[in-house]
């Protein structure tokens, strides 16, 4: 039985506190990103958030991921064994079973490419954790660099790496923010295709926030996040409707 | 076109003016001038202080002692040597006055007298001393009080001497020549050159003394000239033996020390500050290249840049240390009434250009990196270059230089950047090996801690310039703590065991009894007593004295009188064995004495040959077995002539003791009570000469535990700026963590973990090369034997290490303050 992630009419703003109004309250300024946000996530399928700059697309990642709490309504985590108990938790039992892929890739530097997959496994005190690394290092097709820093990857590689490294300990979900944001198209897909299929493989839930409608278009979910609202664009993965797909994602 | 790069230095100077990189960089160089400036100024004045006081006590730089007048090329050569010569002459006499007479020591002077400290006189007992310039005028005589009293004369009498008359016209208090004769308590007398001529003593009997002022180096040719043309002359000076000659060399190189030390912890700081400009450097030039400009234009602009930031600081700097070093110097005139604050531009000037030099230098890898990056590689994450390396190799290498010139004592500061280096290394290797063996022993537990080792050993080389920063620092302030102590103790032992106030020359063993109940029952301090015999050397090796030998010498003037006798059975603590065997306990050959080292050499006698002494009007032969020097540091009460304590059964003759006493200012007055009942005791105040020797040592452990704060201080200056400098790398490190499903918690435990280990390998570190430096330095520089007292070591280190790790947790929250939010945001 599948888990799954769910927000229930959430609303996200900040107190923009600018440092000229310090002094007298009255000038700060609400930001209000979205409210009354509705979104079911399910593990094993995989969701594009689309949507312009600035819209409040990570914001809303945090707020699935339950790293961060919303200013109002509440997000909820079903979990398998819960679901037959007929209970439902918050979502900071989340916290382990998550995975993330950053536009920047952070890899950390002072580590070679089979170390950085290696961490999040060592971190858990895994002894197979240089094995499974390997074996995962294997899978992003970059078993020949495993000894490389990332400074001697190229952008596409090391996302590969940070990819597996997302995957390696086996998360229920995985976030991408902007996966493919800083690589050129040609490694853009490669980067897509791995992506999508590892998470397939592992039968983890990939939100993916993305500019591009190629990318979105891999997705079984497509949403959109524009002025507060997000709406559903399409919840199909067939690939004979990517035309009108691509129509959509550019409207929004 | 200069011009309007510095335009837009300026600009960007305020523009990046409030960014956390430049404001750290600005408050580090700013601190740390003012701490250098502040101290600079401070033991310059400290210095010039000691050293007017000290002269006050020594009277001259080197003095050389001679039987004959220096002929006038000698003299010629002399004052080569010296930057001034002052002749005086001295002979034993006796003086009379109404059928009472005393022996004292008669002491000709000119008007060039005192060469350095001050001369004291006063017009009556009771009136207060006065600096007095140039001695008697001819036909006047000075005594000192003791004569006065011994006499009963008073001033304005007249007293005949040979066949010349002479007017007591002052009361002599303090010679600051004086100590530098040794330890002589004959009573004194004052009077002109030219009366000398007159008084027309036998020439061999007067003893000429040249007190000469000279720099170290010249002290040094003079002693090399003395041993090769005048070898019969003997010469004392401030670098020599005498006790507080060694004081004086031991402040000198602890101010020495302490800055250079400074000097270091201030190098460490600036580099870790430097990493962190490296990066925003590198991005800025980039932008500037980016923007069309030439690599030249984003490497002059960042030079402009960094001098402005500079420049804006200088006038800040050299304001607040002057209004610091004004503090300091009203701070310990509360004690030391002569000292005063004088504003010292040339010496500020210098210290902050040292200081900016300093800076530059280890700011120089941020330009060499701008110089070689090229536009597409400054995109790029930054690729550790061998020449980097080559450049801190560099920066180290100008700081050492910098050091040495900066410090006038070469030899102690290369010990100390030797120590420096060893350390380094040191630290290297046991951040190594510690790391490995972590690794592979904790590899098939699960858990933090492995991790962490895991983790550490990764970044090794990223972590290895925090830890050597903390390391180096700590080991700097672990050495310096150790070092004060120890310095303070041996300050401390000064004051216990010098000579006292009171010196005891004569007290026969009824008087002495007296002296021991009068002790007891005032509870003062009876330091030191010492039995003796009185003897007159007759014959040398069965031939009478005067023929043994025809060169004239300090010795065989004294040994023409009597001599003390000292009887002991073990080496006392105040000498130390030159030569020959000391006599075993309970010795049966009772006939074998010890000879100090400087009389053996002057008669020119060995081991195995005879002196003939009579005492009290019996002869006795006695074999030289020993020969025994002064050793500083328990005393001065000290014996020509030693011999074993079984011989005192054999000999019949009235015992006589010397003895010191140390009287504190209440006590004073009991004193004439003991004089009263005993006045034939012997007895020298030596109130005035203690009194500022204590002062002195008050000043130096003020100043001393001044240091240890200010260095206290910048050790976690270094410390906050190395956290500083990794604190973007840790908190990406957290980031990252907690993007794997972990808590902050876990990134804390994480964090404390680390820092236990970083501080296990800092202790280390620290211990061995404190260890190697003591080892290095304590001998050699300062007299001090090295025996570590490992028990207070580790205490020191565990308080250290403690503060390190819980500054080290407390300094890196912020870099627990992150989130994954800020790794999507980043860019
Ligand atoms: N913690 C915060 N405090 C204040 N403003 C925030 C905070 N987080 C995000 N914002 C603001 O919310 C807006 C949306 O940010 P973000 O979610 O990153 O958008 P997107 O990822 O769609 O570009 C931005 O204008 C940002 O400044
Ligand atoms: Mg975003």
């Amino acid at each position: 039985m599948p888990c799954s992630i769910e927000l229930k009419s959430v609303s996200q703003s900040f107190e923009n506190i600018s440092s000229a109004s310090i002094a007298s309250k009255v000038n700060a300024s609400t930001i209000t990103l979205f409210e009354n946000l509705d979104l079911s996530i399910h593990q094993g399928q995989s969701y594009a958030i689309t949507g312009p700059s600035g819209a409040g697309k990570s914001s809303l990642l945090m707020l699935l991921s339950g790293l961060e709490k919303p200013t109002s309504g509440q997000g909820t985590y079903l979990n398998d064994k819960q679901i037959n108990d007929n209970h439902s938790s918050s979502l900071d039992n989340l916290r382990s079973e998550i995975g993330f892929i950053f536009q920047q890739f952070h890899l950390l530097p002072e580590l070679t490419a089979l170390h950085n997959i290696a961490l999040p496994l060592k971190l858990r005190g895994d002894k197979q954790a240089i094995k499974k690394a390997k074996h995962w290092l294997e899978k992003v097709g970059l078993s020949d660099r495993a000894n490389h820093k990332p400074s001697q990857l190229s952008g596409g590689e090391q996302q590969r790496v940070a990819i597996a490294r997302a995957l390696v300990f086996s998360p229920k979900f995985i976030f991408a923010d902007e996966p493919t944001g800083n690589l050129d198209q040609h490694n853009a897909n490669e980067i897509a295709d791995i992506l999508f299929a590892c998470c397939k493989e592992n039968n983890a839930g990939l939100i993916i926030v993305t500019h591009s409608s190629d990318l979105a278009s891999k997705a079984q979910n497509i949403y959109c996040l524009a002025n507060g609202e997000l709406t559903k664009t399409s919840s199909t993965n067939s690939v004979n409707k990517q035309q009108d797909e691509e129509k959509q994602v550019a409207s929004c | 076109m200069l011009k309007h790069q510095l335009q837009l230095a300026w600009y960007y100077f305020q523009q990046e003016y409030s960014q956390p990189h430049q404001k750290l960089l600005r408050w580090v160089q700013a601190i740390l001038m003012i701490f250098i400036v502040t101290l600079t100024l401070s033991s310059n004045t400290i210095q010039h202080y000691l050293q007017g006081n000290l002269q006050n006590l020594l009277g001259a730089d080197a003095v050389l002692t001679q039987k004959n007048k220096l002929t006038t090329k000698q003299l010629t050569l002399l004052e080569n040597f010296s930057d001034k010569v002052v002749n005086t002459s001295q002979i034993n006499t006796t003086l009379t006055f109404n059928g009472k007479w005393q022996s004292a020591k008669l002491k000709a002077v000119g008007n060039d007298y005192p060469l350095q400290g001050q001369l004291l006189t006063s017009t009556s007992l009771q009136s207060p001393a006065i600096v007095t310039n140039g001695g008697p005028l001819a036909g006047n005589i000075w005594l000192d009080s003791r004569l006065l009293a011994s006499l009963t004369l008073s001033i304005g009498d007249v007293i005949k001497l040979g066949e010349q008359t002479f007017i007591v016209s002052k009361v002599l208090i303090h010679e600051p020549d004086r100590l530098m004769e040794g330890h002589n308590v004959a009573m004194r007398a004052l009077v002109n050159k030219s009366d000398m001529k007159k008084l027309a003593f036998p020439a061999d009997l007067i003893q000429h003394r040249y007190l000469i002022s000279a720099s170290k180096s010249q002290v040094q040719q003079l002693i090399d000239w003395q041993q090769e043309q005048l070898p019969a002359a003997h010469i004392n000076h401030k670098l020599g033996a005498h006790p507080l000659a060694l004081f004086w060399q031991r402040t000198e190189n602890f101010l020495g020390l302490a800055s250079i030390i400074l000097f270091f912890m201030a190098a460490i700081a600036i580099e870790q500050i430097a990493q962190v400009h490296l990066k925003k450097e590198q991005y800025f030039s980039a932008i500037c290249m980016s923007l069309g400009a030439s690599k030249a234009t984003g490497l002059q602009l960042s030079l402009f840049k960094w001098l402005i930031n500079i420049v804006v600081l200088i006038p800040v700097v050299a304001l607040l240390s002057g209004v610091f070093h004004w503090l300091v110097v009203s701070w310990l005139s509360e004690t030391f009434a002569e000292i005063t604050w004088q504003l010292e531009l040339w010496l500020t000037a210098k210290t902050i250009a040292t200081s900016v030099l300093l800076f530059a230098v280890f700011h120089s890898p941020v330009w060499l990196t701008l110089c070689q990056t090229s536009v597409s590689k400054l995109f790029h994450q930054n690729h550790k270059s061998m020449s980097l390396g080559l450049v801190k190799l560099c920066a180290l290498l100008v700081l050492v230089l910098v050091a040495v010139n900066y410090s006038d004592n070469g030899l102690l500061t290369l010990m100390l950047v030797s120590s420096i280096l060893i350390t380094i290394i040191l630290i290297v290797a046991i951040s190594w090996v510690v790391l490995t063996l972590g690794e592979k022993t904790t590899q098939q537990f699960s858990g933090l801690v492995p991790f962490t080792f895991f983790m550490m050993k990764q970044r090794l080389l990223s972590k290895s310039t925090q830890i050597l920063g903390i390391g180096l620092s700590t080991f700097l302030l672990l050495f310096t703590l150790m070092f004060l102590k120890d310095l303070g103790n041996t300050m401390g032992a000064y004051q216990r065991t010098h000579d006292g106030n009171v010196m005891v020359s004569q007290a026969s063993q009824v008087e002495m009894n007296a002296i021991k109940k009068w002790s007891k029952e005032y509870d003062i301090n009876l330091r030191q007593a010492k039995p003796y015999v009185y003897a007159k050397v007759v014959k040398i090796n069965n031939q009478a004295l005067n023929k043994f030998t025809t060169k004239p010498s300090d010795s065989l003037a004294t040994l023409s009188h009597s001599i003390r006798l000292h009887w002991t059975q073990d080496i006392p603590k105040t000498n130390s064995l030159v030569q020959g065997t000391w006599w075993k306990k309970d010795a049966e050959k009772w006939q074998q004495i010890s000879l100090e080292e400087e009389v053996m050499t002057d008669l020119g006698l060995d081991l195995g040959d005879t002196l003939t002494f009579i005492i009290n009007q019996q002869s006795y032969t006695f074999t030289i077995t020993a020969s025994h020097v002064y050793k500083p540091g328990s005393g001065s009460i000290i014996f020509w002539v030693q011999m074993p304590q079984t011989a005192i059964q054999h000999i019949n003759a009235p015992h006589y003791n010397m003895a010191s006493l140390e009287l504190n200012d209440d006590q004073w007055p009991l004193l004439g009570q003991l004089w009263q009942k005993h006045p034939t005791i012997r007895m020298v105040s030596l109130q005035e000469l203690t009194k500022q020797f204590d002062a002195i040592l008050a000043m130096v452990t003020k100043v001393i535990s001044g240091f240890a704060v200010m260095i206290i201080l910048l050790a976690i200056i270094v410390i906050l700026s190395s956290i500083n400098a990794l604190e973007g790398k840790e908190k990406k490190k957290n980031s990252v963590i907690m993007s794997f499903g972990f808590l902050k918690k876990t990134c804390l435990q994480l964090n404390i973990i680390e820092w236990l280990i970083t501080a296990l390998i800092i202790a280390i570190g620290a211990i061995a090369g404190t260890y190697i430096t003591g080892m290095l330095i304590y001998q050699s520089q300062f007299s001090l034997p090295y025996q570590p007292d490992f028990l207070i070591l580790f205490i020191t280190l565990t308080i250290i290490l403690s503060t390190v790790t819980l500054l080290g947790i407390y300094a890196s929250r912020h870099s627990l303050k992150s989130s994954v939010k800020q790794l999507m945001a980043d860019n």
